[in-house]
């Protein structure tokens, strides 16, 4: 029907052109209202919470404690938070996250800026950064536990290890790609290298920039747990890991909740930070 | 050579721009983008740069901003070799560069800034250079939310608001809509009858360059060079701020036609 051009009704078939014809559900580039984002995300929720029920349902009786209910684990995560001190082991865990994500960043954000501005010093630094990457970061848990011990130094340079490099080689390209005529702009209005590189490149750059950062704290949480796990007393990932001593497959579900919720937390963080400090780039982020 | 048309002689006036046998080779000398190109652009003078897409137009412009070095030759702005970019001689892209993180305002600033003018000086400056892109209302709007003829115009007057004695401009409104170019073309008349700049302007609209230059030079490609080099006598010094006041001059469509002979030469010799 919108593809006729003539006012006559083009008989398509037999239902006539007068009937509202249906949008199909997969549209192609039909956006979303923020209204109808929320509902469909809690549809979603739903859905996956009715799949674990029903998971939980089909288990066999004698097994059913290995695989505990949705209500199950969330009054279990209750009663942690409540009578076990489990708020202590959360908080821990994010200092660890948030003290060794900022020296992640302290070190890369520069690092990645200024082998995206000058070549030369790509060429220098990159073969290692991005060879380095290919380091699977757990085997240096061994060596971080003969160097500083099952300490919380220990797991902050495991998330260290893990991080970094994905990092300044997402950063690297964050800012190669910005728009050279806007740096060419800026050199033909007597811009210095400093101005250049401060004022422009890392401007222009900051919406990828904390995107970058945003994507590569939520593999931070991996190598948070990992390191809790090995080697902890406390933290989210050594109660857990204590909990799987004794089969209590409840706490470990409810720490893996709690995870994932902490995650969507840092993310929403991370996007209200890029809406307040570029405001600017507001329309493209939503 | 046709009527209303001769080529051009180098009047007493003095050239700001001065090119000597430049030639910008690339891939170690094995490709000419362009050689042989000398030329001199007077002071106050609007000069288009004419020719087929790959003939090096661009490269011209580069050399002379200083984004680019010749491999040969010579260019001299003030009389002094060129040592690299420089306020002195502004620039506008065909891509829109007005810095996405900073207000119209802001934008219309950031040149002053560089040259340090007085904040307080440096904003009333941009305010009025606003106003004459009719962009008073928008000072501050982030590019985002401009459309791409305001971004254009708030680039064309941070430029103009460092006050540079040459003005480049490399295809700036061939990213705009037929209407828009029009009216930015009859803009730029406006600023120039007051502004007195040495314009060196890039297009490939022919019609365009007739309107707003005062002569053309054509570039050959492949490699590029000055084929020729014609100053539009039948304007007599004049600048219509109307375009179709131009379009009813009787020599006009007789260059027009000329350009495009030109134009076919080119494309048919490189097949
Ligand atoms: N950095 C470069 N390396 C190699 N070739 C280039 C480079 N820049 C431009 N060229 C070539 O030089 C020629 C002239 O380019 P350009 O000045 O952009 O032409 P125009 O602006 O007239 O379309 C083209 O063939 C182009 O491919
Ligand atoms: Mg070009």
């Amino acid at each position: 029907m919108e593809n006729t051009l003539s006012t006559e009704p083009v008989a398509k078939g037999s239902t006539g052109a007068d009937k509202k014809k249906r949008k199909p559900v997969l549209n192609l580039l039909s956006p979303v209202s923020p209204r109808q984002a929320i509902i469909l995300g809690i549809i979603g929720g739903i859905v996956f919470f009715l799949i674990w029920e029903f998971g939980h349902f089909m288990t066999p009786e004698e097994s059913k404690r290995f695989l505990p209910s949705p209500q199950h684990v969330l009054s279990t995560l209750y009663t942690l938070l409540t009578e076990k001190g489990f708020l202590s082991d959360i908080g821990i865990s994010l200092f660890r996250i948030i003290g060794s994500f900022t020296a992640v960043c302290l070190v890369a954000v520069p690092l990645g800026i200024f082998m995206g501005c000058f070549d030369n010093m790509r060429a220098l630094i990159n073969p290692v950064v991005s060879g380095a990457r290919y380091l699977p970061a757990a085997s240096f848990i061994p060596l971080l536990l003969v160097w500083f011990g099952p300490t919380d130094t220990q797991k902050m340079a495991l998330l260290f290890l893990g991080v970094i490099f994905f990092l300044v080689a997402l950063i690297l390209d964050n800012t190669r790609a910005v728009q050279k005529e806007l740096i060419e702009a800026a050199l033909t209005m007597g811009a210095s290298r400093k101005q250049i590189v401060f004022g422009v490149v890392a401007r222009a750059a900051t919406p990828a920039i904390l995107d970058s950062m945003r994507n590569m704290i939520a593999v931070g949480w991996t190598y948070l747990v990992i390191a809790e796990i090995v080697a902890a007393q406390d933290g989210i990932g050594a109660v857990m890991m204590r909990a799987g001593r004794f089969l209590k497959a409840d706490v470990i579900m409810a720490g893996i909740l709690t995870i994932g919720l902490l995650g969507v937390m840092t993310d929403i963080a991370f996007r209200l930070i890029a809406h307040y400090a570029v405001p600017w780039n507001r329309k493209r982020s939503n | 050579m046709n009527a209303g048309t001769q080529t051009h002689s180098h009047s007493s006036r003095s050239a700001v721009i001065r090119s000597v046998d430049a030639a910008r080779r690339y891939l170690g000398g094995k490709f000419t983008a362009v050689e042989n190109v000398s030329l001199d652009f007077m002071k106050g003078q609007v000069t288009a740069l004419v020719g087929p897409s790959g003939c090096g137009k661009t490269t011209v412009l580069r050399l002379i901003s200083g984004l680019e070095e010749p491999t040969e030759g010579q260019i001299l702005a003030g009389g002094k070799p060129i040592e690299g970019p420089g306020p002195d001689r502004g620039m506008i892209f065909q891509a829109y560069t007005s810095f996405p993180w900073l207000t119209a305002l802001g934008n219309v600033e950031y040149g002053m800034n560089i040259l340090k003018v007085p904040k307080a000086e440096a904003r009333e400056r941009a305010m009025q250079w606003l106003e004459t892109f009719h962009l008073g209302d928008f000072a501050d709007a982030y590019p985002a939310e401009l459309s791409g003829g305001m971004k254009q115009r708030v680039a064309i007057a941070r430029t103009l608001a460092q006050n540079p004695a040459v003005l480049l401009m490399d295809e700036p409104f061939g990213a705009l809509d037929a209407q828009v170019r029009w009216e930015m073309q009859e803009m730029m008349i406006e600023i120039l009858s007051r502004e007195d700049k040495t314009v060196i302007l890039v297009t490939h609209d022919i019609q365009e360059a007739i309107y707003l230059a005062d002569r053309i030079v054509f570039f050959t490609s492949n490699p590029g060079r000055v084929k020729h080099d014609i100053v539009l006598e039948f304007k007599n010094g004049h600048r219509f701020a109307r375009k179709e006041e131009m379009l009813k001059q009787r020599d006009y469509a007789e260059i027009e036609a000329q350009l495009f002979v030109w134009m076919r030469e080119e494309i048919q010799k490189t097949g």
